[in-house]
């Protein structure tokens, strides 16, 4: 059970959400880790696909578990009105309520902010969609490379003078996620001092846009229209990945002369320090650089070419597989990656906050079997006698 | 009244995550008083973008983005003077956000190990590359490191051959500004259980693990052993014909992964005899490489003939996942932008009149907004002192 204390700053906290998928749930995953206590109402007729996609057993899909650690879950049924009218009584008890449904979904099940708040009026009410919830274009649904391509990310990933190849398929929404996070933590700040609640309307697209925020704003100084420049950067040369043994990859930024100078000495080559002093002289030759780096990097070992370099003051870092990720001891040590209970008596790994914290909250719990916390949420928190629990479960809405 | 209006924050930030992060609360009415270095100010003032026919430190597009609505004072930090302003200070603000490399707020006087003893009621953020416990191996670090560092370039783009390089992401600085949203985050709600305790705290953000951290979904099952681990550039990936094709004007991207999207694929082609030759529910249960090759092949074929909008809107209508892949110009001229308010209007006394971009979040009650333009170098430095003699007095 979740549900004594685990201290930190968002202890105190109640989160409802009517999420699917992972961009809503990795909003309400970072209240988790904050101290918020995170309800996911779901049911056995609607499903969120990452409890059912490619395995037997709903209680313990991947998916859903490596996205939803440290929360509860409570069977309601949305499609039926007493499910509806439960979620009503259920939010009098809560701070926020996180909802990322299809457009327009919410309103016609009766969950829409006006209807919410006339049961709750200080509620803090996040609603996430592609385009937010109004708008000529805020029909329109997608998927988190959708988001990426539509802010305008895709068409600046892709190698140089070549087509874009667009980010990494997996990215976008738990960019989007962590902006609504953010936006509903102000909220309770702002609810706390004044007793005021709010509805956040956050957009996918322009949580996407907002990680290009210079770029955007380059067009407007200059009129340039960015396109794909592969690993160049305006401000460094060197500045790239080059090939190592075994189909490793090394990462070098050179941010400085000083730097530069340490890189040519460590390749063995310092009268390229004197002929390339100079960032203009390097952005000038960064082909010609980058081959010479490139033939120097290839026989070599990447992580230990990497401390070489760190060791003299290049910023380098090995380019990590899934492999190198979950075997880094600084992201065990750090507790990025720990232990937590699996319900079952034994321990599992997540992937845990990004950051540390004095007095932060106590994180133990995976993610919850479905209607793990019904007795809380139902005799607890909406105090239902076990009759009317045994009803409402008989007759279906809290399957 | 704002969100954070009341609240004194102290930048001593010198990068962009640090900049981005103390925005970030600026724009709900935070007081961000921003340290900067006599002479050359803060290190992102030397960065382009540069405004044709401006010079010097005010000559800076990204400094500009970077710190609208907050105020700049000169403090050189170095020395005892310096130390002393930043002692008095101290005893002012609510919060401060740092972002130099682990070590230094020891240097200047304040060191993390003692803030509960020393600022007991002081929310104290720092970001950094790896957090402050970061081994010597990894000392130095910019935003293309972090990205190779956290996997995302390593698996980016998807479906990358073994021999192209691992591509850095879009533009310079994503790493900076995905870690300076968990930042602000946590200053906030720092702030927010402070209201009642009065205790401040110290927080640590590691960019690695903030951008490792984004791919949860993936990364969660493989730590748990659900799912595998390997050396491969496509352990990330889905696989499917989804993609990005050239349309006549730019790049549309299109997402199929289930029957819906099939049917109206169909429907938008006027039934094509191709698509006969697939089976029902292929996307699903065949989806195999000789069937993505040759789906790509047709939608590649028919894309080439269309525009990017027109197409995307015929799609999206019919329930199909098409949207176009919008460059700066796009997002610029966008409508749903222009409704929204995506872009604010500043007028920057060096710079002149711009549209920033603002803030993905639109609060009811207390909307985000760009209150002034970013300050000139050292602009708030003799209000800020003066009012520090003052109250000493």
């Amino acid at each position: 059970m979740s549900t004594t204390p685990r201290g930190g700053p968002l202890q105190g906290v109640r989160v409802l959400e009517l999420t699917k998928v992972w961009a809503g749930p990795y909003a309400g995953k970072l209240l988790a880790f904050l101290g918020a206590e995170v309800i996911r109402v779901e049911s056995e007729g609607s499903l969120d696909v990452t409890r059912s996609f490619g395995v037997a057993d709903i209680n313990k899909a991947p998916g859903f578990r490596a996205v939803n650690p440290q929360k509860l879950s409570v069977q309601i049924d949305m499609k039926t009105g007493q499910g509806i009218e439960l979620i009503l009584d259920l939010l009098k008890h809560c701070d926020v309520v996180i909802e990322n449904l299809r457009p327009g979904a919410v309103k016609r099940l009766g969950l829409g902010y006006e209807a919410v708040a006339k049961v709750k009026p200080d509620i803090v009410y996040v609603s996430m969609g592609m385009y937010g919830t109004q708008g000529p274009l805020s029909y329109q649904t997608g998927y988190a490379p959708c988001f990426a391509a539509l802010g305008g990310l895709s068409a600046l990933v892709g190698h140089e003078g070549e087509p874009p190849a667009g980010m990494n398929i997996r990215y976008a929404d738990s960019t989007f996620g962590t902006a609504a996070a953010y936006a509903a933590t102000v909220a309770l700040l702002h609810r706390r001092r004044t007793g005021q609640g709010q509805f956040i309307d956050v957009s996918a697209v322009e949580s996407m846009t907002s990680m290009i925020g210079d770029a955007v704003m380059r067009h407007e100084l200059d009129g340039s229209v960015p396109a794909c420049d592969g690993n160049r950067h305006a401000d460094m040369a060197p500045h790239n990945a080059y090939p190592c043994r075994d189909g490793e990859w090394l990462s070098i930024a050179v941010s400085s002369d000083a730097a530069w100078q340490q890189l040519a000495n460590a390749m063995g080559q310092p009268r390229l320090a004197m002929r390339f002093a100079s960032l203009v002289e390097r952005k000038a030759n960064e082909v010609e650089l980058d081959r010479l780096i490139a033939d120097w990097t290839i026989g070599h070992d990447a992580s230990a070419l990497a401390e070489q370099l760190q060791q003299c003051g290049v910023a380098a870092a090995k380019s990590a597989s899934s492999v190198d990720l979950v075997s880094d001891p600084h992201l065990w040590a750090r507790g990025f990656f720990r232990e937590v209970s699996d319900g079952e008596g034994g321990s599992r790994p997540i992937v845990g906050p990004a950051w540390t914290m004095t007095r932060g909250a106590e994180i133990r719990d995976g993610a919850p079997r479905l209607g793990e916390h019904n007795a809380y949420v139902f005799g607890e928190l909406l105090g239902l006698s076990p009759d009317k629990q045994q009803a409402l479960a008989a007759a279906g809405v809290t399957r | 009244m704002s969100a954070l209006s009341g609240f004194r924050i102290l930048e001593l930030s010198n990068g962009v995550g640090g900049e981005y992060c103390g925005k970030l609360l600026a724009d709900f009415g935070a007081e961000i008083i921003k340290i900067e270095r006599p002479g050359s100010g803060s290190a992102t003032r030397s960065l382009s973008p540069f405004a044709p026919g401006v010079d010097g430190v005010e000559a800076s597009g990204l400094f500009a983005y970077l710190n609208t609505g907050k105020q700049s004072v000169t403090l050189d930090l170095s020395g005892a003077n310096g130390r002393a302003a930043l002692a008095q200070l101290l005893t002012r603000v609510d919060a401060v956000i740092d972002d130099h490399a682990p070590g230094w707020l020891a240097d200047i006087g304040l060191d993390p190990a003692q803030l509960s003893q020393c600022h007991p009621a002081l929310v104290l953020c720092a970001l950094t590359a790896y957090g402050q416990s970061a081994p010597p191996e990894r000392r130095h670090a910019e935003d293309l490191n972090v990205m190779h560092s956290s996997g995302w370039a390593f698996h980016t783009p998807s479906a990358s051959p073994p021999s192209s390089p691992p591509l850095k992401g879009p533009g310079r600085f994503l790493a900076s500004y995905e870690s300076a949203l968990d930042a602000a985050l946590c200053v906030v709600a720092a702030l927010y259980e402070r209201e009642v305790s009065g205790q401040g705290r110290f927080i640590d953000v590691s960019t690695q693990e903030v951008l490792a951290s984004r791919v949860d979904y993936v990364l969660g099952q493989m730590v748990a052993g659900d799912m595998d681990v390997s050396t491969s550039r496509t352990a990330l990936d889905l696989f499917g014909p989804a993609g990005i094709f050239p349309c006549r004007d730019g790049y549309a991207y299109i997402w199929m992964s289930a029957p819906a999207h099939w049917d109206a694929l169909r429907k938008l082609l006027g039934q094509p005899a191709w698509m006969d030759e697939f089976p029902e529910r292929w996307l699903e249960r065949a989806c195999t490489p000789e069937r993505v090759a040759q789906c790509r092949a047709h939608v590649a074929a028919w894309l080439q003939t269309q525009d990017k909008e027109t197409v995307s809107a015929q799609a999206q209508q019919l329930g199909l996942t098409l949207v176009p892949v919008n460059d700066v110009r796009d997002l610029h001229a966008s409508a749903q932008y222009a409704f929204r308010g995506y872009f604010s209007d500043v007028q920057h006394p060096r710079l002149g009149h711009a549209r920033y971009p603002t803030v993905p979040y639109q609060l009811s009650a207390t909307p985000a907004r760009i209150r002034a333009p970013a300050p000139l170098l050292g602009e708030h430095s003799d209000a800020t002192l003066a009012s520090l003699t003052e109250s000493a007095r």
